[in-house]
């Protein structure tokens, strides 16, 4: 069987299956709920989208600022980067919200649980992060230094011709898988009342009781922005991947 | 090539050179011969410039081997091709020539594709080393090491990654290079390339120079360890 007529099954089977299962309902699919909510809806899209950019962002650049540490001189860095990651790693990201907004913030006397909200998604992926950028860097190989050594290139050009455009290449396929988490833990924000997509077909499902259609409609929404992410990665691997 | 090299010791962990003393002149062609472990690529490396050594001196053409002006001269092809793995095997020259020798891009170009052609990569000089097969791109580092016109080009071992064809395909472009007016220093386990292409051969045994001679020593060795030597090559 060729690839695509494989894919076309395959992506059909799963319609199928949805289909199956809204006419298993015992009401019937009713998409009349949404009117009036488009809006609210299309919103909590957006702010879902917002959101993840800014987090993505965000722990784009304090994971690189970890690895920086992890990377120190300094044995203190290392230990803190060490300890962090083990802390983060055996948390939920439920949790991790839910004590940032409510425990660790007003500590700090800071109350806008938004913020704080998006700070702990930043913080629970920084180290995620960090170990993007360690399994890019270490893939630059030693032959290469030798090289380098070799024909005198610069610390400068090192960076800028040999070793940034080839992590750049290594990096972006697990930063758009990093991205596709993101935007699915983004959904969490909901505890805290953030009226992102999660958040705002809740207040529509519990007001129409059409909670069917609202969990699949907003099950296609997010399946809408992360699969043509990671099309997008594999077609990056393919055209601009080393290996 | 004027090789002097003095009182020259390397250690790692263990002592690798120890105390190497040889002068030499009017060579094109040194082969350095021995076991695995017997020193060879560190003396190789040593006097390319790109090692330092524990204590002695290697002086190469009247330079300190230390020397900035000597190593910016010198050529070396790894064990691996050491290619740039994003950049073409155009790229891969053009880059270096660019950026460390200051040469205009377009003369690079010209300088880049003419080494290409010598090593019959004219066609391939727009692919990545990944889609050339090993020998291609252990060739285009030959290329590469041309390319910046050095005075020696140092080869340690530069077929120990490849089959018995792309060995023999990579070995013969080196000895059509003969004529290209440059010195070569090179270590590798193909016994049929020193004697075909070198003019002075240096075995070594446990970090010591043992038997030194033109490539006829080989045939004909007279200390023990080259004659174990060669009676396990062969």
């Amino acid at each position: 069987m060729n690839k695509r007529l494989s894919y076309l099954i395959s992506i059909l089977l799963f319609i199928g299956f949805a289909v199956f299962i809204a006419l298993r309902q015992r009401q019937p699919f009713n998409l009349s709920a949404f009117e009036g909510y488009r809006t609210l809806i299309m919103g909590g899209f957006l702010r879902t989208v917002m959101v993840s950019f800014i987090i993505l962002i965000g722990s784009v650049i304090s994971g690189f600022v970890l690895y920086l540490l992890s990377k120190s001189k300094v044995r203190f860095f290392r230990a803190f980067v060490d300890v962090l990651t083990e802390i983060i790693y055996g948390t939920p990201l439920l949790v991790m919200i839910v004590v940032m907004a409510f425990v660790i913030g007003p500590a700090f006397n800071s109350y806008n649980r938004i913020v704080l909200g998006i700070l702990g998604i930043t913080i629970y992926i920084t180290p995620y992060m960090t170990n993007i950028y360690k399994s890019a860097f270490s893939s630059i190989s030693d032959d290469q230094y030798q090289a380098m050594d070799l024909f005198g290139f610069t610390p400068y050009q090192r960076y800028r011709y040999i070793i940034i455009p080839q992590v750049i290449r290594i990096l972006m396929p697990p930063l758009m898988n990093n991205f596709s988490l993101i935007i699915k833990g983004s959904a969490l924000l909901h505890v805290i009342s953030y009226s992102e997509l999660f958040h705002s077909m809740s207040v529509m499902t519990s007001r129409t009781f059409a909670h069917v259609e609202g969990y699949i409609i907003m099950w296609m929404l997010y399946i809408m922005i992360t699969v043509p992410l990671s099309q997008f990665t594999r077609f990056f691997e393919r055209r601009w991947g080393l290996q | 090539m004027k090789l002097d090299i003095q009182n020259l010791s390397h250690t790692y962990d263990i002592e690798v050179l120890n105390e190497l003393n040889i002068q030499l002149e009017n060579k094109k062609a040194i082969g350095l011969v021995g076991v695995s472990g017997s020193g060879k690529s560190t003396l190789l490396r040593i006097m390319s410039g790109l090692e330092k050594p524990t204590s002695g001196k290697v002086i190469i053409n009247g330079f300190d081997v230390q020397d900035k002006a000597y190593r910016k001269n010198v050529g070396f092809v790894f064990q691996h091709h050491n290619l740039f793995p994003h950049l073409s095997l155009l790229d891969n020259i053009t880059l270096v020539l660019t950026k460390t020798r200051h040469v205009e891009k377009e003369k690079a170009t010209d300088i880049a594709l003419n080494n290409l052609r010598k090593l019959s990569l004219e066609d391939q000089a727009h692919k990545l080393p990944k889609h050339v097969s090993g020998g291609q791109a252990q060739r285009a580092s030959i290329a590469r090491a041309l390319s910046i016109n050095p005075d020696i080009i140092f080869l340690d071992e530069p077929t120990s990654s490849l089959d018995p064809i792309l060995t023999h395909e990579v070995l013969s472009s080196i000895e059509n290079l003969r004529d290209s007016g440059k010195d070569f220093v090179f270590v590798t386990h193909v016994m049929s390339f020193v004697k075909d292409f070198a003019d002075f051969v240096i075995f070594m045994d446990q970090g010591k120079i043992v038997e030194t001679g033109g490539p006829e020593i080989l045939d004909t060795p007279k200390s023990e360890a080259l004659q174990l030597f060669m009676s396990k090559v062969r």
